[in-house]
């Protein structure tokens, strides 16, 4: 971690600490959640899409300011069939990405895991007019997927092998532990899965998600080959890796850093087009637009629905 | 006695197992605070769901809730979220070594057929119908490496064998057996059991269909009355395998339990599976299966064989996982500096 990221989580514990949760709603005017908000986004969340819960966490960890059963939202084994480098291959051959904010080098791509198989009402959510092709993209080739694997503290479990007779039985489905769609003809790329959570940043008053990978196996991916399951244009700049605030151990995570400034933008679409946002319906526009960062994770954030209520 | 020449084999995909990080760290903190060296098997739960991406298989899954509190002192089950649907409680045994040599030691086939006994006994004094989770019941053997962050260990998914192994008449999806109005009846049943949270969590269920197809999700209880009743039944369990062609590994003893507890011979099943949380009857499969029921089953006494060791990458090797970058506190040491 560099000094300058370590300076201001300290910053930002302290910030934390000695300031009170948001109360008062500033959904429309700055993107951002209130306490009270994420609950009723995240209670909407779980309703709409089951394969969301909500988890209460380790005990030690609870945030006083959330309720204890409603600490933060989980699901879990979420596929991912290709890494996120193959699927801009594809973009850069269709066009190249579109910036969803431009006025900066940093803003969001919005790009989507499946082109154009979308129904157009949703593929027309960011706003076409404000939008510029970037075309200098380059693809950064990613040396081993299997780095994991090597970790030198462990040894090797062939000498423990057993007998080929322990289990003999035809009922068994031999060889499954392959469960990857293989894509085309890369025959390196397998199915790995996610467990995506989404917990609440009382520093920017926004959701912030959250992921743990596995393997095709279901062995811990090491959080620096999730960073392969990102957009390239994010991986290291806008994904970190840190503690996560609910569970052990490192994982990689969206910075929400600008989470509340891009929420506002697609609220602001939104309601230029007659559409007044919901507040309960946060958490679908949220994770519409994390889908650019992380656009293989096939997550659910179905929205088969109206996304607020229309004025005209 | 039924017609077995036809029917191939039937295949069960075996139960995977997958362990979250925070199960690790749990076990650490309880065996250096509260275990010591006492390493008597530990009563454990496991969670699972119906499969619910027509690309992945769900998993057994050990959280930390899996384990039980460091502060509780009758270390019996823990206490779980009831009626979450994306986590129905399986009970397990966990056997963990002190050492990595009493590990390799353990012999596997006994302690998989002891866990095959209570499974047997369950079936027998019938308390798998008033709690059909114990039909699913699973061992995990662990060697906790604290020196190194290594954690060793294997499940098994303890499956009774039925000798001659089941054949199987026809399987396909559930939305090409039904009709059309029965599949939408028996898609929303489906939901409505799933999102009811007295039965969210329960894995094993009857499916009733009437003349007017109309279906009724029924618990297992309720056998007797269903099939008195000229209906089209069908056994129901959360498969948590998404192969078009196989049935996930609940099956096994679901057969097993239907065969010696009511002494079908055919035996209509339905596997249960979603799509992005919703029932998917395309996913999901229909299937008839012909079991003879094997010879000393009448014995209660007389345990079946039982196999369900899980195996790694293909290989009858046991896991490991390096826990080190987040445990050892040198390592976090240098890493926070």
């Amino acid at each position: 971690m560099v000094l300058s990221q370590k300076l201001h989580e300290a910053f930002k514990g302290t910030v934390e600490r000695i300031t009170g949760p948001r109360t008062v709603s500033a959904f429309k005017e700055k993107g951002v959640l209130s306490v009270t908000e994420f609950v009723v986004a995240g209670d909407n969340l779980v309703s709409k899409c089951p394969t969301w819960s909500w988890e209460s966490g380790d005990p030690s960890k609870r945030k006083p300011y959330l309720p204890p059963e409603k600490q933060y939202l989980i699901t879990r084994n979420v596929p991912c069939l290709r890494r996120a480098a193959s699927v801009e291959e594809e973009y850069e051959a269709a066009g190249g990405e579109v910036l969803l904010d431009n006025e900066d080098n940093d803003g969001w791509l919005a790009t989507h895991g499946k082109p154009n198989d979308k129904n157009a009402e949703e593929e027309n959510l960011p706003s076409m007019e404000s939008l510029e092709i970037s075309t200098n993209k380059a693809v950064k080739s990613i040396p081993s997927y299997f780095g994991g694997e090597d970790e030198e503290d462990i040894p090797d479990m062939a000498d423990f092998e057993e007998p080929d007779n322990i289990e003999d039985d035809p009922a068994t489905l031999q060889s499954t532990y392959i469960v990857a769609h293989e894509p085309d003809d890369d025959n390196i790329l397998r199915t790995r899965t996610y467990d995506v959570s989404i917990t609440y940043d009382k520093y920017y008053q926004t959701p912030r998600v959250w992921l743990t990978g596995y393997d095709e196996s279901r062995m811990l991916l090491q959080p620096e080959l999730v960073l392969e399951d990102v957009s390239q244009d994010h991986a290291r700049k806008t994904v970190t890796i840190e503690d996560h605030p609910h569970m052990p151990g490192k994982h990689a995570s969206v910075h929400p850093c600008r989470h509340g400034a891009v929420m506002k933008k697609i609220i602001d679409v939104l309601m230029s087009r007659g559409v007044e946002p919901e507040v309960d319906k946060y958490l679908f526009l949220f994770l519409k637009f994390v889908a650019s960062v992380i656009p293989t994770i096939e997550y659910d954030y179905t929205m088969d629905f109206d996304l607020g209520s229309s004025s005209s | 006695m039924a017609e077995q020449g036809n029917g191939s084999v039937l295949q069960f995909a075996p139960f995977q197992s997958s362990v979250d990080e925070g199960f690790w760290h749990r076990l650490s903190s309880l065996k250096l605070n509260k275990l010591g060296i006492d390493d008597s098997p530990i009563p454990i739960t496991g969670f699972y769901a119906p499969c619910s991406h027509s690309q992945v298989s769900n998993h057994l899954t050990l959280l930390a809730e899996s384990l039980p509190s460091e502060s509780s002192e009758q270390s019996t089950v823990p206490t779980t979220s009831q009626g979450n649907r994306n986590r129905c409680s399986v009970p397990g045994i966990l056997y963990n070594t002190n050492t990595v040599e009493g590990f390799h030691s353990l012999d596997k086939m006994s302690l998989l057929k002891a866990e095959a006994k209570k499974i047997w006994e369950d079936i027998h004094i019938g308390k798998a119908v008033e709690d059909s989770s114990v039909l699913l019941r699973f061992l995990l053997i662990s060697f906790a490496d604290l020196k190194k962050w290594s954690f060793h260990y294997w499940f098994a998914f303890p499956a009774l064998v039925l000798d001659p192994p089941a054949t199987l008449v026809d399987l396909r999806p559930a939305s090409q057996w039904f009709s059309l109005e029965e599949a939408e009846s028996v898609s929303a049943a489906c939901n409505m059991w799933r999102n009811s949270s007295s039965t969210a969590d329960v894995p094993f269920f009857l499916v009733s269909v009437d003349s007017n197809s109309n279906a009724t999700i029924k618990h297992l209880k309720d056998w007797d009355t269903c099939k008195s009743n000229n209906q089209k039944l069908l056994f129901g369990f959360y498969d948590p395998c998404h192969l078009p062609n196989n049935p996930g590994w609940p099956l096994r003893n679901f057969l097993a339990f239907i065969c010696s507890r009511w002494n079908l011979k055919s035996v209509r099943f339905f596997c249960y599976r979603e799509n992005r949380g919703f029932a998917d009857l395309a996913l999901s499969l229909v299937g008839e299966a012909l079991i003879a029921v094997p010879q000393g089953w009448k014995d209660h006494q007389c345990v079946p064989n039982a196999v369900g060791w899980e195996l790694n990458k293909g290989r009858k090797v046991p896991r490991c996982i390096s826990l080190a970058k987040s445990m050892d506190p040198t390592r976090l040491a240098i890493s926070a500096a």
